[in-house]
């Protein structure tokens, strides 16, 4: 019986198979699955922002690219996974609004965080195996150590694996 | 920078009066545009924990209509405009009855929809900030209306990094309009965000900084 285990906003997540993971509603904010399939080993967080060096104190560890992804990957190693072997997946990032005629570089949020976590995963040496970023739909993401895919539900559009 | 933490209660209830006077001239300009009477409720000025903002509003996993506005200017601030899909189809269905009668066509093009959302929610939002810029004698210009149609949770994280960048707390001016007239109201609810710069603004204009 697999667990399931819901990522809130700026949570972050490490398990052992057999487990679900699941965040809804990522608007600008990313969803990030690393997983090792040997060691049978998975982390999840949702990304809500690029980079934590304007943030005062006490923050959340998952809220933030540059923090988020190498504590996910540490956690993981704490628990018995190579980093060699680690893939990983990311979904999110969207732009929920645009407006045409005004300085929008706080609703472009979303490609800044694909931009800031894709660099990440790269200087960690993390093969970014899949992706589905963009865009102005919201998506809920359900990541299986089953399959190791991610399923992802657009609304209007359905469901892909990745 | 003002810190959200240490706001009181006299701050928080001026800011709700400023709530106040926006909706009142919201609702009377929608009361207008819709030929219908509209109700306010008295405004709230909470202060929200960015992580749970979509529970604040009711189910994250909701479909709901939105429309974003920015006020560039001295008061510089976000609005938005929030609807169950529902309410805002037939906000939008009642508008364009009016404007087009009988002669309007079952099924539209969901660009047409989105305009007239995006209308509506301009005006009401509009109206909204002209009360408060006259109250504290700033000028503003407003930007053209995003539109956007989706899970709560998503157009929320708008917010949630918005007021991210700065700390783990939203503020939030709320209220909500329901339009009657018809067997079954409409309701559609004012999200003000205030910059930091702004919002010391407003405070020191209202006298309690």
């Amino acid at each position: 019986m697999e667990n399931t285990y819901h990522v809130g906003m700026a949570d972050l997540v490490v398990v052992s198979a057999p487990a679900k993971l699941i965040t809804l509603g990522l608007g600008s904010c990313i969803g990030l699955v690393i997983f090792d399939p040997v060691a049978k080993i998975a982390g999840m967080a949702h990304i809500m922002l690029p980079d934590s060096r304007g943030a005062k104190t006490a923050e959340k560890i998952g809220k933030f690219a540059d923090t988020a992804v190498p504590t996910v990957i540490d956690e993981m190693i704490k628990k018995g996974a190579s980093k060699a072997r680690m893939k990983a997946k990311i979904a999110g990032g969207a732009q929920m609004f645009a407006l045409p005629d005004a300085p929008t570089d706080f609703l472009a949020v979303g490609s800044r965080n694909v931009k800031e976590t894709t660099a990440l995963l790269a200087k960690a040496g993390i093969a970014l195996i899949a992706s589905d970023t963009g865009g102005n739909k919201g998506r809920t993401v359900e990541f299986s150590t089953n399959t190791w895919m991610l399923t992802i539900k657009t609304l209007g559009k359905g469901k892909a694996d990745i | 920078m003002l810190d959200l933490s240490s706001f009181n209660n006299l701050q928080l209830d001026a800011i709700r009066e400023v709530g106040n006077i926006g909706t009142g001239n919201a609702a009377t300009a929608l009361s207008k545009l819709l030929s219908c009477a509209i109700d306010m409720d008295v405004p709230r000025a909470d202060l929200v924990s960015i992580y749970s903002l979509a529970e604040y509003y009711g189910d994250p996993d909701a479909t709901v209509a939105a429309v974003f506005v920015r006020s560039l200017g001295e008061f510089g601030c976000s609005l938005i405009f929030i609807q169950n899909e529902d309410d805002s189809a037939m906000m939008v269905d009642r508008l364009l009855k009016q404007q087009f009668g009988d002669s309007l066509p079952a099924e539209l093009p969901q660009d047409m929809l989105d305009s007239a959302l995006a209308e509506v929610g301009n005006i009401i939002l509009s109206s909204f900030l002209n009360a408060i810029n006259m109250l504290i004698g700033t000028k503003h210009q407003i930007t053209v209306p995003g539109v956007a149609r989706d899970m709560l949770a998503s157009i929320l994280q708008v917010v949630a990094s918005i007021f991210g960048e700065m700390g783990d707390m939203a503020l939030l001016v709320n209220t909500e309009l329901r339009m009657g007239g018809t067997d079954r109201h409409i309701s559609g609810n004012i999200v003000m965000l205030p910059d930091p710069d702004a919002l010391e603004l407003l405070l020191r204009k209202l006298q309690v900084l």
